[in-house]
């Protein structure tokens, strides 16, 4: 219960906190979206309902604040939890460039996903050349920390729960 | 029964979905929502950023303050001859603004409107790829509503979107999704200003027989009766004739650099005459 009730202040901390590191680090020229890797993690290491809950506070926190079309990115993390939580079964989960791969496939999904939508609801005009290196540079991004993101919490879940990390 | 126990993971799943599904749909066919939950999400979120946002801005503060007075005398001998350079000019600018009030007497023109203005602090930045939105300190109990133009001297910025109690989210002009009707100063020329993420701004649907050129300045038409006539919007930084279409390509900069919003001013009482 700790769990779901913890959820939606742990969501509104972490956005608050990406969105300020994008903001020092990247002046909002790219975005580093430190909670993609959270719904991955979740994906790779929770049960179906705790993951699926998790994936949609985050994701509805995130289109509270930040989201032009509100349900879209509830929407896509969902997406995205399902995906990491069945290929979970396929994937060596434990190795690094296992990992930043599949962090860096699922970011430039993402991507893909919210351009194709808001290219067909807005009939947008982005300039592709432009657009895919930020996103692809946000992937690679994404990708290179996400190891990281996993091995410190592996190692807080030891700290706390005594696992073996 | 059997079926729904058996299945109740899948289908509580499904559910989630289907419910993001439905919010999606709903914002699309009525625009975006004004929600209590919204609202009680953005409540949330502003004393964390404010939090986060103070303590930056107090880091760099200091480091301006303390460590980067290197290099402080030089500027100041430069600041202070661009002082009495802008003195000059100013005192012109004088000038040609008492003219212009007189010929406006002569021609019976006077003020439509009765601008106030609502000062506020930028809390957060919320910008993804597809993006441009922060979220500002003020909220409806200081009189804001959404639509009202949102502006950072010299010109305007965007408008707001969402307005909860203390905390508003503004969508900024180079959000994707933003469309304004502008002009171009010099000529009157008359387009659409549409974001453009980190490229800036685009000026559509000027046909090739125009005369824009760099450098023009683009101002709000004052059309559609959101934005005010005559602001600021942005610079032509290129203008692109070569494509095959019908209409120019134009790109245009804006005056002011969003990665470094601090303070914003929000036009509050546009539609309040004077009689």
């Amino acid at each position: 219960m700790l769990y779901y009730l913890s959820l939606p202040f742990l969501s509104i901390l972490l956005i608050a906190l990406q969105s300020t590191v994008t903001d020092i680090i990247f002046s909002g020229r790219l975005v580093f979206e430190l909670s993609l890797i959270v719904i991955i993690y979740a994906g790779f290491h929770l049960d179906l309902i705790r993951g699926a809950i998790l994936a949609f506070v985050f994701g509805f926190v995130w289109d509270c604040v930040g989201g032009s079309v509100p349900g879209l990115y509830t929407f896509i993390y969902i997406l995205i939890f399902l995906f990491s939580f069945f290929v979970s079964d396929w994937l060596d989960t434990g190795k690094i460039y296992v990992i930043a791969c599949f962090c860096f496939l699922c970011s430039f999904l993402k991507e893909i996903i919210l351009f194709l939508f808001y290219f067909l609801a807005f009939k947008i005009d982005v300039l592709m050349n432009t657009y895919f290196v930020v996103i692809f540079l946000q992937a690679l991004i994404l990708g290179l920390f996400a190891p990281v993101f996993f091995y410190l919490t592996d190692r807080a879940e030891a700290f706390f729960y005594g696992k073996k990390a | 029964m059997f079926f729904l126990r058996k299945y109740k993971t899948i289908i509580f799943v499904a559910a989630l979905l289907v419910v993001a599904l439905i919010m999606i749909s709903y914002n699309l066919k009525y625009g975006t929502d004004q929600s209590f939950s919204r609202k009680i999400v953005l409540e949330a979120m502003a004393p964390v950023q404010k939090v986060l946002n103070y303590s930056i801005t107090g880091v760099k503060d200091n480091w301006l303050r303390y460590i980067s007075l290197v290099g402080m005398e030089a500027e100041n001998k430069n600041l202070k001859k661009q002082i009495n350079e802008l003195k000059a000019v100013l005192l012109s600018y004088q000038e040609g603004y008492q003219e212009a009030q007189r010929l406006k007497k002569l021609l019976s023109l006077s003020n439509d409107y009765n601008y106030q203005f609502i000062s506020a602090r930028v809390i957060g930045r919320e910008q993804a790829a597809l993006s441009r939105i922060i979220l500002i300190n003020k909220g409806s109990t200081d009189g804001l509503k959404a639509g009202m133009p949102v502006l950072a001297p010299p010109g305007l910025i965007g408008r707001l979107v969402d307005v909860s109690w203390h905390v508003s989210r503004v969508l900024l002009f180079i959000d994707e999704n933003s469309n304004i009707d502008a002009i171009v100063q010099r000529n009157r020329t008359q387009g659409i200003i549409s974001g453009a993420g980190s490229r800036g701004l685009i000026f559509k649907y000027i046909s090739k027989t125009q005369d824009v050129k760099e450098g023009d300045v683009i101002i709000s038409s004052g059309m559609g009766g959101v934005f005010p006539k005559g602001m600021l919007i942005g610079q032509v930084s290129h203008v692109d004739r070569q494509d095959g279409g019908l209409f120019l390509k134009i790109t245009v900069a804006p005056y002011t650099d969003f990665s470094k919003l601090e303070e914003i001013l929000i036009l509050s009482s546009d539609e309040t005459k004077i009689k």
